[in-house]
């Protein structure tokens, strides 16, 4: 640690590179935190929990008793144990009692991303709420027609305040903060949706995963989603391979703005770039021709269905069929960068999306059971190096590239349901069915100043 | 000491003798213990391991298959694994089919072996003086050719045979596709009346043993004091509702995760995995 300082000092590392070092040693010393802990007046189990976006300060906790409790992660509202243990108690708390209050079980809450001052809730009562933080008021009520599983807000969002909500219908609805209406309806699921994510490389997309084992990518300003993943689409490494010289005939397919814009960039760089050779990783001794005849799939009309009732060409995506998970899809998370996808899903399994070719990257992480009746929230690192899994009663950190388990978390008395990562101070939050929430720290070492105090005046023996 | 394989002799003289009567009971690939062969380098060499160490079942005549929980506890990286495995199913090296034992489960065979196990089934046929059997042939040259993936949509099959079947019988129809199913090489979704998954023929009394087998060894390690066994002396039992070995189901177990190996300074430790 002192060498490396020395070497930012003296400009051998740069700052990017000191930074990470130090973080993911950090990371890499994460435990229980025995300075640390956070009181939670729940009496459900906690569902959700958010640390919010702009500071990093407050976290937002939803549980199964209807209550929504915020708490303050960097001051402490009191100290035990002699000063060295900081308890965090709820700022406020919102429970049944309140005349606007949920009826049943919160399932999501959520910091509107600019700033703290609102947050929205989602419960099994069918209900989303929008929250005034300071006043502790409803502002905002949308009825919806299922029990609602998940709710988000893009944090990128500059041009619209949409929240999407997923819930035991088979619809993605979108409430608009701004006029208080449900303002539009994503069709194409077949089954209830448990999880919703906004991408974070554009405000417009959407990622829903539902209960039918289908992930699907939505394009809000058009009809219909763009892109289903499959999970037997799959590429041997972290980045697609360079595609061979596609024949001079070669038909676009209707996928959509997106997909066709990044085939035209593919075979323009193909075609200019031929001789610089960027190899890419990992073993790609497989030329794509495998697939470059089964990634037109979405989107082509079957040439003997025209029995069917045409539809528009946008809802061509709802008769895809693709699964990307043998079960429902419990879990998404979408990188900071934008770039991959992590799914977890009832089958047990994880895994990782890459997002521009929609392809799976075949990456294997050892779980064995994962939760299958509720959602689960993963967290991931800034830079995608780990993920965070809860698994059934632990909480297990992979490596997102090889899929190994880094570190397991075993802390709760029951079921985990949702972490939550706070790359500012590297503190991992852990909400489960024992209604606690527990702090993981990187360890810290236990300072001078603790053992001058009340031992001067005590023989300092040997045992 | 005598040129045994196994590393925890503590008495030599007493596993002189018991290696003895093993040697003369047990069949010749039985020499190598799982203790020393648990991991390979390569996911193509321990699928051929594997495969020449498929146990013999009498009654069914079956050709070696492997499930893909025992490629993961022979090879080390399980994502090397999977990226290996999908290169060689492109290559048309081997088929992988899902099973419905339990999540997630699959099943890996060679392709020869698949090709000569549905000629199994179409000879029986043929004795029975079934009709319509050119829909094996177009299945064989033709599907398995294009079709890589475990499972395959009634669409695909109805609408990929008219460039292929067209000078044989016309279209495929219901009455193929039944016989299809009748043979036990396709089997309809529960989830998804239009999807069918390829199947293995003549697997089924196999899969019950597999799942009995499964569920033999937990309750056998659940009921001991402290859940474990010493995988030298587990592996000497004889199951009894399975027909396959035991090396078989501990390689499954392992890499589903159901069990865990321990190293200790006596030999490796099988324990119940908790979570």
């Amino acid at each position: 640690m002192w060498k490396d300082i020395g070497g930012r000092e003296a400009g051998q590392i740069r700052p990017n590179s000191f930074a990470n070092r130090v973080k993911s040693h950090r990371l890499s010393t994460l435990q229980l935190s025995n300075y640390k802990d956070i009181v939670s007046p729940h009496k459900g189990s906690i569902n959700s929990l958010q640390v919010d976006l702009t500071e990093e300060r407050y976290l937002l906790s939803g549980a199964s008793d209807s209550s929504v409790a915020v708490y303050d992660v960097q001051r402490a509202t009191d100290y035990e144990g002699g000063g060295h243990i900081a308890k965090h108690r709820s700022v406020f708390v919102v429970d049944k009692q309140h005349e606007h209050g949920h009826k049943y079980a919160i399932s999501s809450a959520i910091w509107y991303p600019v700033d703290t001052g609102l947050f929205v809730t989602g419960s099994y009562d069918h209900y989303v709420k929008v929250w005034d933080t300071n006043c502790t008021r409803v502002v905002m009520n949308f009825k919806m027609p299922g029990k609602v599983y998940r709710t988000a807000m893009s944090p990128l969002a500059a041009s619209h305040m949409l929240i999407a909500a997923g819930t035991e219908d088979v619809q993605v609805r979108l409430c608009d903060i701004a006029s208080g209406a449900i303002s539009q309806t994503l069709s194409g699921h077949r089954d209830g949706i448990m999880t919703v994510e906004w991408s974070t490389s554009s405000e417009w997309i959407l990622v829903t995963g539902g209960c039918d084992g289908a992930i699907r990518f939505w394009d809000i300003r058009r009809a219909g989603c763009f892109r289903v993943l499959d999970q037997s689409q799959s590429q041997l490494g972290r980045r697609p391979p360079l595609l061979k010289r596609k024949r001079p005939g070669y038909k676009f397919v209707r996928n959509g703005p997106l997909v066709a814009s990044m085939m035209v960039s593919i075979s323009k760089s193909l075609s200019a770039g031929q001789n610089s050779s960027v190899k890419p990783r990992a073993p790609q001794k497989r030329s794509a021709n495998g697939n470059g005849v089964r990634q037109s799939s979405v989107g082509r009309i079957p040439a003997k269905g025209s029995v069917r009732q045409r539809l528009h060409p946008g809802m061509l995506s709802s008769q895809d069929r693709a699964t990307a998970h043998y079960g429902a899809v419990t879990g998404l998370k979408v990188t900071e960068d934008g770039m991959y996808l992590l799914s977890a899903g009832s089958d047990s399994r994880i895994r990782l999306w890459d997002v521009e070719s929609g392809r799976n990257t075949l990456v294997n992480f050892e779980t064995v059971r994962l939760q299958t009746s509720k959602p689960i929230q993963l967290a991931t690192t800034q830079d995608p190096a780990v993920v965070f899994v809860p698994c059934m009663t632990a909480v297990k950190a992979f490596d997102i590239w090889s899929g190994k388990t880094c570190l397991t978390f075993r802390g709760h008395y029951e079921h985990v349901n949702c972490c939550c990562f706070s790359s500012q101070d590297q503190e991992l939050y852990t909400g489960g069915n024992d209604r606690q929430i527990l702090v993981w720290c990187p360890s810290r070492l236990i300072s001078d100043g603790v053992d001058a105090g009340p031992m001067q005046d005590q023989d300092n023996w040997s045992d | 000491m005598k040129n045994d394989t196994n590393s925890d002799s503590s008495k030599p003289k007493k596993r002189r003798r018991d290696e003895e009567i093993e040697a003369e009971s047990s069949s010749s690939d039985r020499t190598l213990s799982l203790e020393e062969n648990l991991t390979f380098s390569d996911t193509l060499v321990a699928l051929r391991i594997m495969r020449a160490q498929f146990p013999h079942i009498d009654k069914v005549s079956i050709r070696p298959f492997i499930l893909q929980s025992q490629l993961y506890s022979s090879v080390n990286d399980r994502t090397q694994v999977d990226r290996e495995l999908e290169s060689l199913r492109r290559e048309r090296v081997l088929r992988v089919f899902k099973l419905n034992t339990g999540q997630d489960d699959h099943a890996i065979m060679f392709l020869d072996d698949y090709l000569n196990q549905i000629e199994c089934v179409v000879k029986r046929m043929e004795e029975k003086k079934q009709v319509n059997l050119e829909v094996f042939e177009w299945f064989q040259t033709h599907v398995l050719d294009s079709k890589l993936e475990p499972s395959v949509g009634h669409e695909e099959l109805v609408s990929g045979s008219d460039c292929s079947l067209l000078s044989i019988v016309g279209k495929v129809k219901d009455e193929h596709i039944s016989l299809l199913i009748n043979a036990g090489i396709l089997t309809r979704q529960l989830i998804d009346p239009d999807m069918y998954w390829f199947a293995i023929p003549n697997i089924g009394s196999v899969l019950k043993g597999l799942s009995q087998g499964r569920k033999e060894i937990i309750s056998f390690l659940n009921r001991r004091k402290y859940k474990e066994m010493m995988l030298a002396l587990l592996e000497k039992k004889h199951l009894r509702f399975s027909p396959l070995d035991m090396r078989f189901h501990l390689r499954d177990l392992i890499g589903s995760g159901h069990l865990k190996t321990i190293h200790t300074p006596t030999g490796l430790v099988v324990q119940i995995s908790k979570d």
